[in-house]
């Protein structure tokens, strides 16, 4: 069982370590937004596990709100993606930099 | 504060505190154009003020000064046990009779003088604001209390200076800004600190003295340290002071006056009545220091005069040297010490703000206060010309006038400070030999003093006037000007000749507050 | 196992303010929905009359007193969250007051601007109750994602745009770390309840993932208070955001983050300040010095006040450094400076969304000599600008002052120390303080137009409240201070 569960959370920790990677390295919005929900689902394979672990189901529950939270900020996010392309013809992060300072 | 509270309500300092601010808020109604309805309000207010101020001057009961009287305590905010305690005792009567004096005046004063850019409302709103914060300062006995009254001043000093200032008023205004809130940032930590480390939370003035020896020392001279500065660049003391001849020259006349004559009491103000009696221990480790900052103050101010150009910087560098006297007085810690720094803080009020007054009226006549351009002045303007004569006399030291009381106990005073074997910090030299040099150097700068106050007075009033000013008409003394000025040169004449009408009310508070001091 | 089912048993009076909000939000909705384009202005009504709706039952339960407890502990009722919910509601009001005329006058969407509004205000009020990672969460996202919609409201303007993309970049970015930190804390204790997690990390010996967990917290919610290093995105979201948004922003948002970061601190890791102090002793030095420092060159009043708002949050986790050692002293300090800030930063807000009716900027020297067309309104900037400065009388003074009293009631080297840097940076805030009030009052108008400025009626409300509220609350600091007197977050944790 204990091996089992380390396993879980390595998997989580790669997630979260590929996640963080992409945001701060991709340029892409859409891209930027999948990384975001690749640390979010490690944060789900984590908590999935502990509460299998700890045999309380809050940790399920817990998992069940983030997957719903994560579909609205992914909606509002792609919106947001989306406006921008059409005011800029790009979804590159990088040259959303009109203000300084 | 607390509404419910009866005796806040009745008592006379209440009203002697906050009736400037209500003066003010109506002439917040008032519209700008209607000038003159402006100043007959100002004018009513301060009166009322004085009057107030008056019958608690005169309800005073002189035969036991040494007591806080009209004591009201009330809760003011209870979370931090900040009190509303005010109450007046013989060291702060003689200041609160100063401010009463010189806030009318300056109204006065300022009926056909409001600077340029004009808008009297809000210049004589902010004359107002001033006189409640300081009235405030001075009746305050709850740290916090006195911490708020102390910086009500700074907005309206900022705003008089940087609006109606001289050409450099924007960066004077700013220095004398941050000068004075650095130093407040120090104060309010060291007062915090007392509340704590004195162990009993408690800010009141009247309390904390017999309660913060049991504070370590090493402590207690952080916090006199903080409160050294704080109070310091208020008074100011000689590294802090740079800020003075900056904020004197640029503020405009009234401005000036009132920074002469109250806002630098302050300082000195909150040694005598805090710093000192609350940490008696600390200030006997401070005093070589103190003592020595004081006498580089009067000479490097006096020196600092002999080079100046312009009237208005050359009175400024002679305020930092007459506060040094006073400073000096303060380091002996001695009873007479104290009455004669409280004597010096009037009579520097009288004779420098006197001094400011003529200058203003100078350099609206002349448009100039270059010394080397003026000349004359008694034979243009004589009364004006024997007016800035007799404040120049007193300013020096003259005897028969207020000046001589401020100067010379103070430099005696230094003949024989207390803990006289305490050899201190400053290499082994017992306090005694110390002072008595500090003496001696003191009594050097009045030479000083003469020298550049003499050589001020004779460039300006004697002599011809110079060619460009020849043929113009130069009014003499006009109304306005002799109303403002008349009680001043009364009193710097009164008090010269009769100096025990301070020192009576001072002794009888000085006396055992300092033998509290000493033995505590 | 549906028979177990035992349905909560829910205070209605407790949750009132709650309740009253949602309602609120329903009716905008369907009156939005069954109004013309043309005829949104009752959107702005309804919604502010909802939030002092909601006022009514925060009184009756401040008057009422006590701690409600619901849902097992996760959601409470106290003087704590009592007191938020208040300030929430009232600054919610006045960004309301705010945006009336901005939003009517823009080519924007009217109502769903406020529908919006009103979502965040719930996730903040909920925020102030929640006492569990769960309902910390939920809050958290509730506030957050309608504001990112709100700070890209002027849609076509590419600036809008960056300010909404920026944030919610950073915004989503920082509650994912924050939620990984919540995972690992709940593997390590097994319950997502915030006072339970204290008890379980309370022992000797505490795990490196407790470590790693807290860290991940306190940086997930530094994003939310802009916290230097994580503040990036706050001067450009401030600055490209509707203004009323950006007062709504550094206001009330700002608030919502600081009590996310006291409601965790205090009621998941009271025993573990070993770890927290230092964290927040370096946050709080980093965030004054780069707030301050940055906001002396700035030349957008805007984005001036963001970095200013930066500053501002430096003093207020200046306390959290000395949790441990005065508790909940820290609370009240914080809630206080809270209060005060929320004021006097709303009052300075209006009066630059007021003087831009005219000067169609947010330039500094587009203000110019503002006193001689608008001299109200330069006054109230100045008032401002100095509470926020802390020069007495003016409010701004009892906030730090109580920064002060907190953190050298501590007696420690942190401290102190931390004492002395807050005085520092006091000084160095006056200059860039003072610089604004010194270009309105005392320099020239910069094209000779002295034309008034015409201020609805709206925003001249909303400019009376916040200045009269900021110069009461200097003069009678009780009437703040005392509404915190017995505001608590400790007293809920069991000491093991």
């Amino acid at each position: 069982m204990d091996l089992m569960l380390n396993q879980f959370l390595f998997l989580g920790a790669i997630l979260f370590c590929i996640g963080v990677y992409g945001v701060l390295a991709r340029r892409n919005a859409v891209m930027v937004l999948m990384s975001i929900e690749l640390i979010l689902n490690s944060v789900n394979i984590n908590l999935v596990a502990f509460s299998t672990m700890w045999g309380v189901a809050s940790g399920a529950v817990f998992a069940l709100f983030v997957i719903a939270v994560a579909a609205a900020e992914v909606g509002v996010g792609l919106a947001l993606v989306l406006m921008l392309y059409r005011n800029m013809r790009s979804i590159d992060v990088d040259r959303v930099d009109l203000m300084k300072g | 504060m607390d509404f419910t509270s009866g005796q806040f309500w009745t008592s006379p300092i209440t009203y002697m505190v906050f009736v400037p601010v209500v003066g003010a808020l109506v002439m917040l109604l008032v519209p700008k154009a209607n000038e003159t309805a402006h100043k007959v309000l100002a004018l009513v207010t301060s009166l009322v003020t004085a009057a107030i101020g008056i019958s608690i001057l005169t309800a005073f009961n002189y035969d036991s000064a040494g007591e806080l009287q009209g004591v009201v305590d009330t809760d003011w905010i209870p979370f931090i046990n900040a009190n509303w305690i005010v109450g007046v005792d013989g060291i702060s009567l003689p200041m609160i009779a100063l401010t009463l004096l010189i806030v009318p005046l300056c109204v006065v004063y300022s009926w056909d003088h409001i600077p340029s850019p004009g808008n009297a409302k809000a210049f004589l709103i902010l004359i107002l604001v001033l006189d409640t914060g300081m009235l405030g300062s001075f009746v305050a006995q709850d740290l916090i209390l006195f911490f708020v009254f102390f910086e009500v001043v700074l907005l309206p000093m900022y705003f008089m200076i940087g609006v109606w200032g001289g050409e450099n008023r924007q960066y004077a205004s700013i220095k004398f800004f941050l000068y004075t809130l650095f130093g407040s940032a120090l104060m309010i930590v060291a007062f915090i600190s007392l509340y704590f480390l004195s162990g009993a939370e408690t800010f009141s003035m009247i309390e904390l003295p017999g309660l913060a020896q049991s504070i370590t020392h090493g402590w207690q001279l952080v916090i006199f340290g903080g409160m050294l500065i704080g109070f310091g660049i208020k008074v100011p003391m000689f590294p802090v002071h740079t800020w003075l001849p900056d904020a004197h020259t640029q503020a405009p006349t009234v401005g000036s006056v009132i920074l002469a004559a109250v806002l630098l009491k302050l300082g000195t103000y909150g040694f005598i009545r805090i710093a000192i009696p609350i940490l008696p221990e600390a200030a006997r480790s401070y005093q070589w220091l103190i003592g020595l900052l004081a006498v580089i103050g009067i000479i490097y101010g006096a020196l600092c005069c002999l080079a100046q150009t312009d009237m208005k910087r050359l009175i400024a560098f002679s305020s930092v040297a007459h506060m040094g006297y006073v400073m000096l007085a303060i380091a002996t810690l001695t009873t007479f010490g104290i009455n004669a720094a409280i004597f010096g803080m009037v009579a520097h009020g009288l004779i420098t703000g006197m001094l400011f007054f003529v200058a203003g009226s100078t350099k609206e006549r002349y448009h100039t206060l270059e010394i080397k351009r003026l000349g004359g002045l008694l034979k243009q303007a004589p009364r004006m010309g024997w007016i800035l004569g007799l404040a120049t006399m007193a300013s020096l030291g003259l005897p028969g006038l207020a000046g001589f009381w401020g100067e010379f106990p103070a430099i005696l005073s230094a003949y024989d400070p207390t803990n006289a074997d305490y050899s201190t910090g400053f290499f082994g030299v017992s306090n005694l030999v110390l002072f008595r040099v500090f003496m001696v150097v003191a009594a050097i700068g009045t030479v000083f003093a003469a020298g550049y106050l003499l050589f001020l007075f004779q460039r300006v009033a004697f002599g011809v006037p110079s060619e460009e000013f020849e043929h113009e008409p130069i009014p003499d003394v006009n109304r306005f000007e002799w109303i403002a000025w008349v009680p001043m040169l009364v009193l710097i004449v009164v008090l010269g000749v009769y100096p025990n009408l301070i020192f009576s009310v001072t002794d009888s508070t000085v006396a055992p507050m300092m033998q509290l001091a000493a033995g505590g | 196992m549906l028979l177990g089912f035992e349905a909560p048993s829910i205070d209605f009076h407790a949750l009132a303010p709650e309740i009253v909000v949602t309602a609120t939000l329903a009716v905008l909705i369907l009156v939005d929905a069954f109004t013309p384009k043309q005829a949104k202005s009752a959107q702005s009504s309804i919604a502010g009359l909802g939030l002092l709706l909601a006022l009514v039952p925060v009184v009756t339960l401040a008057v009422d007193g006590g701690t409600r407890v619901m849902f097992e502990g996760a959601f409470v009722v106290d003087t704590f969250s009592l007191v938020l919910t208040g300030l929430f509601l009232v600054s919610g009001y006045v960004v309301i007051l705010l945006s009336q005329t901005y939003i009517a006058e823009g080519d924007y969407w009217e109502g769903e601007y406020y529908q919006l509004l009103l979502a965040s205000i719930l996730g903040m009020m909920v925020m102030a109750s929640a006492r569990d990672l769960i309902t910390v969460f939920i809050a958290l996202e509730l506030l957050s994602i309608p504001a990112y919609m709100l700070a890209a409201w002027r849609k076509r303007d590419l600036r809008s745009d960056e300010a909404g993309i920026k944030y919610y970049l950073m915004g989503v970015f920082a509650s994912a770390v924050l939620l990984y930190g919540m995972s690992l804390l709940y593997g390590l204790t097994g319950t997502t309840m915030l006072s339970e997690i204290a008890t379980k990390l309370a022992g000797e010996d505490v795990p490196s993932a407790a470590v790693l967990a807290i860290v991940f917290i306190v940086v997930g919610f530094g994003f939310k208070v802009s916290a230097v290093p994580f503040h990036t995105w706050a001067p450009d979201t401030y600055e490209g955001a509707p203004t009323p948004v950006t007062a709504f922003l550094a206001v009330a948002s700002k608030a919502a983050g600081f009590v996310a970061l006291m409601i965790v601190v205090f009621g998941a890791f009271p025993f573990r300040v070993d770890i927290v102090e230092p964290l927040f002793w370096a946050l709080a030095v980093a965030t004054m010095f780069v707030g301050n420092l940055i906001a002396l060159r700035q030349t957008n009043v805007v984005r001036m006040l963001a970095y200013s708002g930066i500053a501002q949050a430096g003093y207020m986790l200046a306390p959290l450094a000395v949790a441990g050692t005065v508790g909940d002293a820290a609370v009240q300090s914080i809630l206080i400076y809270l209060m005060i800030y929320a004021t006097m930063n709303l009052g300075a807000f209006a009066v630059v969304i007021a003087a831009s009716r005219k000067t169609r900027s947010g330039e500094l020297t587009s203000f110019a000599g503002l006193v001689r067309y608008a001299p109200g309104l330069a006054v109230a900037m100045a008032m401002f600008l100095f509470s926020l400065a802390g020069i007495p009388p003016l409010g701004g003074w009892f906030a730090k002052f109580g920064i002060f009293k907190t953190l050298v009631e501590a007696d420690s080297a942190a401290g102190y120390s931390l004492a002395i840097i807050v005085g520092v940076n006091s000084v160095i805030a006056l200059f860039y303080y003072a610089r604004v009030a010194k270009t309105m009052i005392m320099d020239d108008v910069p094209d000779g137009d002295l034309s008034p400025v015409q201020v609805p009626v709206s925003l001249r409300a909303a400019i009376s409240i916040t200045l009269v509220l900021t110069v009461v609350f200097g003069i009678l600091p009780q009437l703040v201070a005392g509404l915190t007197d017995n505001a608590t977050l400790l007293s809920a944790v069991a000491v093991p």
